[in-house]
């Protein structure tokens, strides 16, 4: 064994050399957790105070906080986050459930793979946003347009991962089911369904992303509501902490119900990480 | 309904050694042929074979020479090009067939219990009736501590034992199985080929098994088929009459073992070199 093999192991430490108090913090990751973004914000508001950042492109922390707390007391973030989760999740359930069925449907059919995917897989790479202005004119420009382009821009990533998932399950539990004498819909229910359902929990995940950003896009027609409606308004009349407000919304709807869609998954996927 | 459950399992009564034997399984003149692209590979060459009611078959080859693809027409999960495959039904309502597959093929969404009840609640059987049944078998492999794990937790030699339990719990005229212990290290092996001997005697199925192992074919079975390389064909019908029960260690000392055990060689060398 080599001197230099020795050193490169030597991170741990005999118990009476104890390491420096900076460095123990630094390697503490749940305190670095915790400190690194009141750090970054800290900077972030001495920065705008000392006027290095422009306050009227990047607002201080300490503005962003006082129109949040402005919005909260008069109501008005609850009704705008009522109006923008209300479209989330109509839309996100309509694109998922046909998502999910058009997926099996398709993924068991070899078919009907042939005669529809070669139009959806056509559509798939349109931004579903730019789908919106016919939506508007096909739907108006009212919630039921909202519906429908948050449900679009769901159900290609549910589809085709659902369609990925069917058409990846290993043929021989296709073969087990039809041994057993499965009726086609016996092997959707027990088979197909189940056996798709990591690949439609990752389609759900990626589908929510595309949820929120189209629905924020959406907030700027015909809707005075909606976290998307601030951002838009804010940029009308210039409030720049008020936009502010409306993003850290986002983020926050976004990182909530990611984790409510990671519990659901965990409780309906028991048997996931077994490879197969 | 309970008077014809009772005259079925009258009829499954096996046969006393000598009474006279009834054709359970008969293969004419069946070949298979596949398309590749261009060329056409011909995977079984008329296979002409009977099986008996109560007969444990083991069919060893050389790999590739079509023993997956003739059980897999039995299965009816492929068709032959040519000939037939009679089976004779005895219980109007049993499945025809339930196959281990050789590849672990327990379903991972499902528990233990579950896997084993598939092909009853399929059929719709009582719940009550499912749960009796399932719980025999899943206590005659040995699983019933395990009903409500999921596959990915057991071992590879537990989730094949709930596989054959899946197999006989679903009750069918003929089960068939594909080299289902070939992924298993040799202690399970024995340990499975035991437990399977014990459950063939209990419920005395007429078996076709499919294995690459001589020994393990002359453990379990009454006869086996001895087929060519591709295309197949079945070029010997070796009886195998040790008595059962069998215990695998004590048999495989035996010098008829051994004779038994040369013999088939011989006749797979010849196969696999004269090719």
């Amino acid at each position: 064994m080599s001197i230099e093999a020795v050193d490169s192991v030597s991170v741990i430490v005999p118990e009476d050399e104890k390491p420096s108090v900076l460095k123990r913090l630094l390697y503490s990751s749940s305190l670095m957790r915790v400190v690194s973004p009141i750090a970054i914000l800290l900077l972030w508001e001495l920065l705008v105070r000392t006027h290095v950042l422009d306050a009227r492109f990047v607002p201080a922390p300490s503005s962003v906080i006082s129109s949040l707390v402005e919005m909260t007391a008069s109501g008005e973030v609850f009704t705008h986050l009522a109006s923008t989760i209300m479209r989330v999740v109509i839309g996100f359930s309509l694109g998922a459930f046909f998502g999910v069925a058009l997926g099996l449907l398709l993924g068991l059919s070899s078919v009907l793979r042939t005669l529809i995917q070669p139009l959806l897989a056509a559509i798939y790479p349109i931004p579903k946003i730019a789908l919106f202005p016919l939506v508007m004119i096909m739907f108006g420009i009212g919630e039921t347009s909202k519906y429908v382009i948050v449900a679009l821009a769901v159900f290609f990533q549910v589809f085709f991962s659902t369609l990925a998932g069917v058409v990846n399950i290993d043929k021989t539990y296709l073969d087990v089911a039809s041994n057993f004498r499965a009726s086609l819909w016996q092997s959707y229910r027990t088979v197909a369904f189940p056996g798709a359902l990591p690949y439609i929990f990752t389609g759900l995940q990626l589908g929510l992303g595309m949820a929120l950003i189209t629905v924020v896009i959406a907030e700027n027609f015909g809707t005075r509501y909606g976290v998307g409606f601030i951002v838009w308004r804010s940029y009308q009349v210039f409030e720049v902490a008020d936009m502010f407000v409306g993003l850290i919304l986002i983020a926050v709807l976004g990182y909530l119900a990611q984790l409510a869609l990671l519990a659901i998954e965990k409780r309906v996927v028991p048997w996931k990480g077994s490879g197969g | 309904m309970a008077l014809i459950d009772q005259v079925s399992a009258a009829a499954r009564v096996p046969d006393a050694p000598g009474a006279n034997p009834i054709s359970k399984i008969e293969i004419s003149g069946v070949s298979k042929t596949f398309r590749l692209k261009q060329d056409v590979i011909a995977a079984l060459d008329r296979v002409d074979v009977s099986i008996n009611r109560g007969e444990f078959v083991c069919i060893v080859g050389p790999s590739g020479c079509g023993k997956t693809t003739l059980l897999r027409i039995l299965a009816g999960l492929e068709k032959p090009s040519s000939g037939e495959v009679r089976i004779k039904r005895e219980t109007p309502h049993a499945p025809l067939n339930s196959m281990v597959f050789q590849e672990s093929s327990v379903f991972p969404w499902m528990t233990v219990r579950d896997n084993v009840s598939y092909g009853l609640k399929l059929r719709k059987v009582p719940a009550a009736q499912i749960r009796e049944t399932v719980d025999h078998f899943l206590k005659l492999t040995g699983l019933l501590p395990f009903s409500d794990a999921y596959p990915h937790q057991l071992s590879g030699g537990m989730k094949q034992r709930a596989s054959v339990a899946r197999a006989f719990a679903n009750d069918p005229e003929i089960l068939l199985m594909d080299e289902p212990f070939a992924a298993l290290d040799e202690q399970n092996k024995i340990l499975l080929q035991e437990e399977l001997l014990r459950l063939w005697s209990e419920t005395r199925k007429t078996v076709l098994f499919i294995t690459h192992s001589i020994d393990e074919a002359l453990v379990l079975s009454d006869r086996v088929f001895v087929m060519s390389q591709r295309p197949g064909r079945i070029t010997a019908d070796i009886r195998v009459t040790f008595p059962r029960p069998r215990g695998v260690l004590a048999l495989k000392g035996t010098a008829e073992f051994g004779r038994l055990n040369r013999e088939i060689w011989t006749l797979l060398k010849n196969e696999v070199v004269g090719a």
